[in-house]
């Protein structure tokens, strides 16, 4: 038997080549009964591999492979069985390593201090090759390497605080890596006492596998291989014990004394076998002291009385029979919690909760969480669970004992200073962010394989750019199947290096990459947290967990996903305008969901900027559906999914809501459940009330059994059950078949309605703000840009909805769009190329008198002055009809050609020549169109008018309609639609052919066009290089309200014109 | 040292290790114990392929260092490359 005691795995970064999982179940098919992991510079994988040990049954070992500081990399190992002081110090040590920024590194002082404590070893440190005593021994220089072996000793002198670590890949005699330097350091050791161990220091799993390892290696020092000195050769292997013992024997050149090598071995293995459940806190829960959440008393005790008090706020008006329903209700899911003991989880999400609305944050919560009445009565969700019929089992039940994932949305704007206020308020020792591996996929595999190979940037860029939907792993038999890649199909037979990047990039595929801050995830943990847990410093300077989303599961830990969205953001500010400019405050979380005028206006499908509905398809589907009442929302966001898209379900729901098509519900029983979609399978709430209904097994069972159908292996018994239970119940064998064919394709289909709900509050609120005050509203969406439709096109929204843009005026204008009697004043941070500091100072140093003062004070840039008074933003600052824009610009002009800027002095009156304010006059103003093409060079957007305006002679001629009144149009008509092209999107066809839609803005609205095959081969040149097209096609009704183009051709506007000018020119003069 | 590249017969004992070869018409015989190590190779300039389970062959090769002495007693270090994969042996180097 041979314990490895040095293993990188492919969580460390750019080295190791091999997972954890796959590691551990080496070892345990070579008889290993314990397996290190040691990573380099972090715990990266420790979790994995903790776990991946437990399932095979044998002990886990955790360890880091550090630098320390000016004497090289050694490996640390935790003590285990000492109740957690072992691995405590570990984390400790790394996170004292890694706090301090790159590089990462302690110093022996440190790590000295760290691991040993009142004499006792908490921690081995092995020093081997990499350390100053090993470049001494490789350099024969026993004088120097016996030095450093005493100062190691010195510090390290508890007893097991330190051994020498001998490693034997077989390398050239004399080098790094070589038996002689190991049968050098033996000797050393064994004279000055100090125990030596012997490890292989496993980077990959097997041989073949060095070579994925010499790329990594060329991806870390960012260099083509034969640039730098490479691995020695493909030894570092996961070798069996066997081999291990001949390598021992090699060094030793003694039977005994490898015999004793090997017994030190595994005596220090036995030393750091890890009792997860004692030493780490496996499978523990962990939350904040009762004391830190202001709690006295049991925990479960102030969750009953907190929920049970929020009843009378939440459900004020209801009735007797009501309220016995909702006590009745919230009893069971405090039976639910208690049973599981998360009272404290829920109390410390409720606490997060209120302390985020203190701080007057936008908050929502998302997911199957708000399914659950306690949150709704906590605070921590906003959508009823009784009122949309959502179940508690789909987020939680005792069949289940993992903590359950509570996610909050908040304002995009402020999720940094909630974090911070998180870290404040629980202390940092008890919170850190979560991190995340992102890992090798298609693009990034071969971008790195490329530069391994030394090949030309571009051309790596050009086939990276083709490589999308397929994975790396199967490159090679995708470029034999994909048109698209038959140029690289053509290098392959011909060129060497293509063949080897084709081969490197797969086998890169899926490797982690490197870490980074998870974009929303919080632990939250009790004082002990960092015994737990290693931290770094993240992006944002606050401490970061080494651990993932994944791990916090099995390490007992509770994440909160805090995730920022960007339209809570734009109804906060839109909220905020309302009170500043109108003194109104409006709490748009008590807002009646049943408003007509919302949603008869988002029948009219207009509904660019609203939450989730706002996609070309979307709107398609609402012109279709058209919603009446807030559960409709939630079924077609729900509905507007890949899963009941492919699924085929939207049909069927259609049809039988517009009554085309007779609701069919297999079964009276199955009526109630399937009634608000006319017997189509969406939720997850159905599937689980027809298996309780069917067979009586309970929701909470019913949740699992759910769960299992996507599991091929336990699916077949699921089958079983309800098959033998629904024929007790007395369904027929035809019900029950048809039941099942259902439930089985559903589950890669349906989706959580209680994360439906959830969403459909804010689709609900956003679409509300439109309707009611939609001046504030847009102005939120132009300050915090939340949607998928660049920013002009909400302009042409404005324009249509009778909202004035107005221009940027440096004396008014601030970094937000500010809502003005008038309509919305564009914010000066629009202006390409203007910085924040530019911003800043305009702002800071208002009001101006003139152009010289401003050009004095707010000290502009060049470009940014020429780039204001193009668009307008310094018109304010002339006073006097006779001069125009072009007269401002003349002043601009020369103001920027004074080579050095003057300073004022406030002591000097001014009495500069050059700066005495004197505007030329005329000059000739830009016309309309040299506006409106500065503006959209300038602002994105075309402020003073619709870009399409200055062509609209010959687009009447033409007879070209505007995109509202398709609707009003014949089936099958012929139409001319024209516009700038705001979104294009080819989504995959399960045909295989690429059909293109183009939506237009044409300043009435936007009009969906279809090109499929045939169309596309008249003009697909034109598509996809133009921004101003028109298009000519046939109608095709999509719904009440939807209407869509058939297109035929499409041309270029500019074309046109310069023809049609080049006919009529008295008209285009 | 003088560098060459030659194929040659080599006879092992039952681990492996090469007890004596024939060059330039001499059979050398090993006077020590043949050190044995791994050298790695530039795949990326010399190979076609390295595809997933292709094996260690294209990146390392196993190479042998000892003293020999011919028929006529002339002794010196010999470095020889063993592809184990197709089986052949090649002089490198020699040391006199």
């Amino acid at each position: 038997m041979f314990t490895h005691l040095n293993v990188a795995s492919a969580f460390s970064g750019h080295y190791g080549v091999t997972r954890p999982e796959l590691l551990a179940e080496a070892a345990a098919s070579q008889g290993a009964t314990a397996l290190a992991i040691t990573d380099r510079d972090g715990l990266y994988g420790a979790v994995k591999h903790i776990g991946a040990c437990l399932k095979l049954r044998i002990d886990p070992i955790v360890g880091v492979n550090l630098t320390v500081k000016d004497l090289g990399r050694v490996v640390v190992l935790a003590k285990g069985q000492d109740g957690g002081i072992g691995w405590a110090a570990l984390c400790r040590v790394v996170s004292a390593a890694a706090s301090k920024g790159k590089p990462i590194a302690i110093t022996r002082e440190e790590l000295a201090e760290l691991t040993i404590r009142d004499g006792l070893a908490l921690c081995t440190v092995l020093i081997g090759q990499e350390t100053d005593f090993g470049l001494a021994s490789i350099a024969r220089n026993r004088l120097l390497a016996a030095k450093c072996l005493t100062e190691w000793r010195r510090l390290f002198s508890a007893k097991g605080s330190l051994a020498i670590e001998l490693t034997n890949q077989l390398t050239e005699p004399e080098t790094a890596g070589s038996t002689t330097v190991a049968a050098r350091m033996l000797a050393l050791g064994d004279s000055m006492g100090v125990p030596c161990v012997l490890t292989n220091a496993v980077r990959y799993l097997s041989p073949d596998d060095a070579l994925t390892a010499d790329v990594l290696d060329a991806a870390r020092f960012l260099e083509p291989l034969g640039s730098f000195t490479p691995q020695p050769n493909a030894q570092a292997w996961l070798k069996p014990p066997a081999s291990m013992v001949a390598l021992a024997v090699e060094i030793t050149n003694d039977r005994d004394r490898a015999k004793k090598l090997l017994e030190t071995t595994e005596a220090l293995a036995d030393r750091c076998r890890l009792n997860p459940p004692n030493d780490c806190g496996w499978g523990k829960p962990k939350t904040p002291e009762k004391a830190t959440l202001g709690i006295d008393g049991n925990p479960f005790e102030v969750l009953w009385q907190r929920a049970y008090s929020a009843i009378d706020w939440r459900y004020s008006d209801a009735k007797e029979r009501k309220l016995l329903d909702i006590r009745h209700r919230l009893g069971k899911e405090l039976e639910t919690i208690n049973k599981l003991g998360f009272a404290t989880y829920f109390l410390t999400v409720a606490d997060v909760a209120q302390m985020i609305r203190d701080m007057k944050v936008r908050i929502a919560a998302r997911g199957s969480g708000a399914g659950s009445l306690t949150n709704y009565l906590l605070g921590i969700s906003g959508v009823d669970p009784i009122e949309h019929d959502l179940l508690f089992e789909r987020f939680l039940s005792t069949e289940r004992s993992s903590l359950p994932d509570i996610d909050i949305d908040v304002e995009s704007a402020r999720r940094h200073d909630i974090y911070r206020a998180i870290f404040k308020r629980y202390g940092s020792n008890r919170v850190t962010l979560l991190s995340m591996q992102s890992t090798y996929r298609g693009r990034g595999a071969m971008r790195d394989s490329g530069l391994a190979l030394g090949l030309d940037e571009d051309q790596i860029d050009e086939i990276a750019a083709n490589m999308w939907r397929f994975s790396a792993r199967s490159f090679r038999s995708a470029i034999a199947q994909k048109p698209e890649l038959a140029m690289v199909a053509e290098a392959l037979e011909k060129d060497r290096k293509m063949n080897l990047l084709v081969d490197i990039t797969e086998r890169l595929d899926r490797l982690p990459r490197h870490i980074s801050m998870h974009p929303c995830g919080v632990i939250l943990g009790d004082a002990t947290l960092l015994d737990l847990t290693p931290v770094e410093r993240s992006g944002l300077g606050l401490p970061m967990s080494q651990f993932d989303k994944d791990d916090m599961d099995p390490m007992g830990m509770l994440k909160l996903d805090v995730l920022g969205v960007r339209m809570q953001s734009a109804m906060a500010y839109a909220v905020r305008e309302l009170e500043r400019v109108k003194g109104e405050t409006l709490d748009l979380d008590a807002i009646p969901k049943d408003d007509e005028a919302t949603f008869a206006n988002i029948r009219s499908t207009n509904t660019l900027g609203v939450f989730q509905i706002e996609s070309p398809g979307q709107r398609e589907l609402t012109g279709k559906h058209q919603p009446t009442e807030f559960n409709d929302l939630t079924i077609q966001i729900s509905l507007f999914r890949p899963g009941p898209m492919k699924g085929n379900m939207i049909a069927p729901y259609l049809d039988g809501r517009h009554g085309f098509a007779k609701a069919e519900y297999i079964h009276p029983d199955l009526e109630p459940i399937l009634r608000e979609t006319f017997g189509v399978v969406i939720f997850h709430e159905h599937v689980l009330r027809i298996f309780d209904k069917m067979t009586g097994c309970g929701l909470a069972k019913a949740d699992e059994f759910r769960r299992s159908l996507e599991d091929p292996r336990v699916s077949a018994s699921v089958e079983q059950f309800f098959r033998q239970k629904a024929e007790a119940r007395g369904y027929s064998p035809l019900v029950i078949e048809k039941v099942w064919e259902i439930l089985k394709s559903f589950s890669s289909f349906g989706f959580c309605k209680a994360h439906g709900a959830a969403f459909a509050l804010p689709t609900y609120q956003s679409a509300w703000l439109k309707t009611h005050h939609p001046k504030e509203f847009l102005a939120g969406l132009f300050t915090h840009d939340p949607g998928m439709y660049p920013r002009r096109l909400l302009l042409a929204e404005a324009r249509r909805l009778g909202v004035k843009l107005l221009p940027i005026d440096v004396n008014v204008s601030t970094d937000e769009f500010l809502v003005e009697p008038d309509g919305i004043r564009m914010a000066l941070n629009d202006v390409a190329g203007m910085s924040e500091a530019e911003v800043a100072r305009v702002i800071e140093n208002r009001p101006y008198n003139d152009l010289a003062d401003f050009y004095l004070r707010a000290k502009p840039s060049r470009r940014t002055l020429e780039r204001l008074a193009t668009v307008g933003a310094l018109d304010s600052l002339v006073s006097g009809t006779e001069y125009n824009r072009g007269d401002i610009l003349a002043r601009v002009r020369e103001l920027n050609a004074i080579t050095k800027r003057k300073v004022i002095d406030a002591n000097q009156p001014m009495l500069d020549f050059e700066l005495l304010e004197r505007l030329p006059t005329g000059n000739t103003a830009p016309t309309k169109a040299e506006i409106v093409a500065a503006e959209m060079a300038i602002l994105k957007m075309d402020v003073t008018e619709h870009a399409l305006e200055q062509y609209r002679p010959m687009l009447e001629e033409m007879g070209v309609v505007h995109s509202n009144e398709l609707v009003g149009l014949r089936n099958k008509s012929e139409v001319l639609v024209a516009g700038i092209r705001v979104a294009t999107q080819t989504p995959p066809m399960r045909s295989g052919k690429r059909v293109v839609f183009i939506t237009l803005d044409d300043g009435y609205g936007c009009s969906d066009s279809t090109f499929f095959d045939e169309a596309q081969g008249r003009c697909s040149h034109i598509l996809f290089n133009n921004r101003l097209l028109i298009i000519a096609g046939k109608t095709r009704r999509t719904g009440v309200n939807g209407v869509s183009i058939m297109a035929e051709n499409a041309w270029d506007i500019r074309e046109l014109w310069a023809q049609w000018q080049a006919r009529r020119p008295e008209l285009s003069a | 040292m003088t560098l060459i590249n030659e194929k040659v017969e080599v006879s092992v004992d039952r681990a492996g290790s090469p007890i004596g070869f024939s060059w330039k018409g001499g059979l050398y015989l090993v006077a020590s114990k043949p050190v044995r190590w791994f050298a790695r190779k530039q795949w990326w300039v010399e190979s076609a392929r390295v595809q997933r389970g292709i094996g260690a062959g294209v990146l390392e090769v196993e190479m042998w260092r000892m003293i020999a002495a011919d028929s006529g007693k002339k002794q010196g270090q010999f470095e020889l490359v063993h592809d184990a994969m197709q089986g052949i042996w090649r002089l490198v180097r020699v040391y006199e």
